[in-house]
């Protein structure tokens, strides 16, 4: 499985509007963004901003990256099979 | 270590008792003679879990706790936030087994009373146990407000009746005062209370700080703007049934 991942700005109403938009076969699975510096700790790491399906888990996780965040993805995508 | 009446913790307890109805004399007197085990615990110390059937009911005297649940991979629900006068679990001493864990949020002091001498000062004083019946009521009464905040209020608006229900309640136990209260959870501790992400709790502090309605620093929150929290939320105290202190 390979995601297509298509930068994106996301009005999320707060100071972190950097995102990538994450297809899977087409489709739409999910909405990363970047977290600015007002989190602190958490300052550059991606947040599962929206998910679609599988990907939609009550518990939004951060990732230390963006390929953290697609291995999680995928792992949720497999769910489905 | 063997249970003791203890004036300082039951005076927390008066306190709070105090703060949702009236007590006499006697039975000031007769809760003061409660015989209890002080403990001192760390943060993030478990109290009772899921599943025990505890002999005694648990009052916080200095600190804070929450009851939660756990699923599995850690998902973390807070049930509720208590401060000291709260009795964390007396539904243990009609419903025997737990269904929600407590656990301390800060370091901690607890009083454990046996449910024995809660059932002996209950049956003596029936004005009492019709006390403790209605902190339960008004405990289940927080809970259906928590539930019209999960499902239908904004992170926004969820994170302002929380707010405005903690200062109300440290007010009634004279922990708050000015606009100003003690509030040592964490972003976590907040996110998992309201069913929201440590990232939504985040960018709702900051929009509020942007806005001035609040300050929050170093564990201390400062309210500048409590009408419109009060507004933003449509908060109604109502459900927190308190009494107008007399000694203000």
């Amino acid at each position: 499985m390979t995601l297509r991942l298509q930068p994106v700005q996301v009005a999320t109403g707060s100071y972190d509007v950097d995102g990538q938009l994450v297809f899977t076969n087409g489709f739409l699975a999910a909405v990363l963004v970047k977290l600015s510096g007002y989190h602190d700790d958490m300052a550059g790491m991606w947040f599962l901003e929206a998910g679609f399906g599988w990907v939609d888990t009550p518990t939004r996780p951060t990732f230390a990256d963006l390929d953290a965040a697609q291995a999680w993805i995928e792992q949720q995508l497999a769910q489905a099979a | 270590m063997s249970s003791a009446p203890d004036l300082h913790a039951m005076n927390w307890l008066i306190r709070k008792l105090e703060s949702i109805a009236s007590l006499s004399e006697v039975e000031r007197q007769a809760i003061e003679s409660l015989p209890v085990r002080i403990h001192k615990l760390n943060v993030r110390q478990d109290i009772v879990r899921d599943g025990d059937k505890p002999s005694h009911c648990c009052l916080i005297i200095d600190g804070w706790a929450c009851r939660y649940k756990l699923l599995s991979q850690g998902k973390r629900q807070i049930l509720s936030f208590h401060i000291p006068g709260d009795i964390l679990d007396l539904q243990s001493l009609h419903v025997p087994t737990m269904d929600y864990s407590l656990g301390t949020l800060t370091k901690a002091t607890v009083a454990f009373i046996p449910h024995e001498s809660l059932r002996k000062l209950t049956a003596r004083h029936p004005g009492i146990a019709a006390i403790l019946w209605r902190d339960t009521l008004i405990d289940a009464g927080i809970f259906r407000e928590w539930l019209v905040s999960m499902g239908r209020r904004s992170a926004f608006e969820h994170v302002a009746h929380l707010f405005c229900e903690l200062y109300l309640k440290l007010q009634a136990v004279g922990l708050a005062g000015n606009y100003r209260c003690s509030l040592p959870v964490t972003q976590a501790d907040l996110a998992d209370a309201l069913g929201l992400t440590p990232v939504h709790i985040n960018r709702v502090l900051q929009e509020m700080r942007g806005k001035t309605l609040i300050t929050l620093r170093s564990s201390t929150l400062v309210i500048e703007a409590w009408n419109e929290l009060l507004r933003v939320s449509e908060f109604d105290p109502t459900y927190l049934h308190l009494e107008k202190r007399a000694t203000g």
